[in-house]
């Protein structure tokens, strides 16, 4: 399948992917050297990654810095308005060029040798260039791009030479539901950032973040609030997944003395909550009145930062922001009403994970052989598929596989 | 600092300080929320980057009291069982301190938070600047300094784990 990475893993863990599709062996979570082959492959391969969005640079002039894995990665929006990603290295020695998370710029500055790139990348100075080498070109020496792309301004970018376009790799499922979380075109407005690191394999973070049954969230019951019936959720076979369900008014049965926060203004009429879940580690929310779009950075086998950048939509009214920036200051995040709770679990079962055994699916498991790709609203399969397409990837041999 | 303020009611925006560390230092959430005033009431914890880039959404936005006693709730009630259990200890210094009318002073303070996770060794939680809006309440001998707001903006980019209590 065209839209898939490759991979040819040969380490040794885990020694044997179990033959029933809902085990997951736990080593996977805890092996520093599968770690680097998941650079290799995945972060670093034929995959496209989410890492930003147009509206945290809305300005000629705007930038962010951000690192894919262990490679920084510098946005820039240039004067003809185009965002582009460029490597964040000066292209003479490599120094590091630009050390801020953010902020707007005339030019990129390298301080070591006073090299001075332009917003869109060109090398626009370096001062003695006389002496330097025989084949030296200035015009050669603009900062390296990366390959990037966009849907309704988000940004991905791959370092792959064979990743496939990325209307192919989205698929057909994804777009209606992730366009509708983008506010319908992507003309977003950034209120903010939540920035945390979790102990946990950036496998068990995605694992658990995005839908998960509502057991573990108290609120929920305290709240006496139900989910609708008339969700889904669907998978694509190169790993996506994407939910929708109906949220119902909560009835204010006294415990909160504030309801306000919970209310939902009807920014999206139809469907209370949407969720995308791009492979490998992106997660996309749209709850009650809340766009929350959660770029993670896989740092290490044990540690995955997770920025949560919160939207409005161009258009909102004032009092929508305003409601928009309380919702998600206090409901999602790591430290939110609902989602303080998921990211105990990321930790949680991080250190779980290092025991022996498998992570056992089974709620909505039909089949052992077969990796579902029809479930339920509330089945825990709908994870399955990404583990099928991270396995096969990372080139792991079923039990019984030749 | 101003020369407005007396020494009586220094030592009750001390006495305040004192409380609310006191409170989350032995994880009371309802003696944390009784530093707050009980009509009108405001706390925010916000990153610093958000605070310079004017960026208004925080890690908690409880700008009306009940909000205040609904982050009661999260904890004792809502999130019991869930989390990794931790203990902290905050350290404050005064930066500054004015008058702002209606027995009301403008402070800043600096704030360290050292976390302790059970099972675990102490570290750094943040470090950060407390802006505060007291008010003096009472009068004669009896009164008392509570929080009409509250903001601590948080120094770290990136928190080390997420996060149950308030700064």
């Amino acid at each position: 399948m065209s839209s898939q990475c490759t991979g040819n893993y040969t380490g040794k863990a885990p020694a044997v992917w179990p033959a029933k599709v809902n085990q997951i062996p736990k080593e996977v979570f805890g092996d520093a050297a599968l770690f680097e082959e998941e650079l290799k492959t995945i972060f670093y391969g034929d995959c496209w990654h989410i890492v930003g969005h147009f509206a945290e640079v809305p300005n000629v002039g705007d930038f962010k810095t951000f690192d894919l894995g262990r490679v920084p990665l510098l946005i820039s929006r240039g004067k003809n308005n185009q965002v582009r990603v460029f490597y964040n290295t000066c292209t003479h020695r490599g120094n590091q060029l630009e050390v801020a998370t953010s902020g707007n710029r005339k030019e990129f500055e390298c301080p070591y040798h006073r090299w001075l790139f332009s917003l869109e990348g060109a090398l626009t100075a370096c001062p003695g260039s006389k002496e330097f080498a025989p084949d030296f070109k200035q015009e050669n020496f603009g900062l390296m791009e990366v390959k990037s792309a966009q849907f309704m301004g988000l940004i991905f970018v791959t370092m792959g030479k064979n990743t496939p376009p990325l209307t192919e790799w989205l698929g057909e499922i994804v777009p209606p539901t992730l366009s509708t979380l983008l506010g319908g075109d992507g003309r977003l407005k950034l209120l903010g950032y939540q920035k945390v690191r979790y102990d946990s394999n950036w496998k068990g973070y995605n694992d658990n973040d995005g839908y998960h049954a509502p057991m573990l969230h108290t609120a929920f019951r305290l709240l006496n609030w139900q989910g609708g019936t008339t969700g889904f959720q669907r998978m694509t076979k190169n790993g996506h997944v994407v939910f929708e369900a109906e949220l119902k008014a909560i009835q204010n049965n006294g415990f909160v003395n504030d309801p306000s926060l919970v209310e939902f203004k009807g920014s999206d009429p139809a469907r209370g909550s949407r969720i995308v879940q791009l492979f490998p580690a992106t997660v996309m929310v749209k709850h009650l009145d809340i766009i929350n779009l959660r770029f993670a950075i896989a740092r290490s086998h044990d540690v995955t930062e997770v920025h949560y950048a919160y939207f409005a939509h161009e258009d909102d009214s004032e009092e929508l922001v305003q409601h928009r920036i309380r919702q998600g200051s206090n409901l999602l995040g790591p430290c939110g009403m609902i989602s303080m709770e998921d990211a105990a679990i990321f930790q949680r079962i991080h250190i779980g994970n290092q025991t022996p055994g498998f992570a056992e699916f089974q709620k909505g498991v039909t089949s052992l052989m077969e990796v579902p790709m029809d479930v339920k609203q509330n089945d825990e399969t709908g994870n399955l598929p990404r583990w099928e397409h991270y396995r096969k990837v990372m080139g792991f041999k079923r039990e019984g596989e030749k | 600092m101003s020369q407005t303020i007396t020494a009586a009611h220094s030592a009750a925006i001390d006495a305040l300080h004192t409380a609310y560390l006191a409170a989350l230092d032995k994880g009371d959430m309802a003696a944390w929320a009784s530093t707050f005033a009980a009509d009108n009431a405001r706390y925010f914890c916000i990153s610093a980057e958000n605070d310079h880039r004017g960026l208004p959404l925080a890690l908690m936005y409880d700008d009306c009291r009940g909000r205040i006693d609904d982050r009661v709730s999260f904890v004792t009630k809502v999130w019991v069982g869930t989390y990794e259990p931790y203990r902290t200890r905050h350290f404050i210094q005064r930066l500054s301190c004015e008058a702002a009318g209606n027995n009301q002073y403008r402070l800043t303070s600096g704030f360290t938070i050292m976390m302790s996770a059970e099972g675990g060794t102490t570290a750094v939680l943040t470090s950060g600047e407390y802006r505060d809006l007291i008010e003096i309440q009472g009068d004669g001998d009896k009164f008392r300094a509570v929080f009409r707001e509250r903001r601590a903006v948080y120094d770290a980019d990136v928190l080390p784990r997420y996060i149950v209590f308030p700064f």
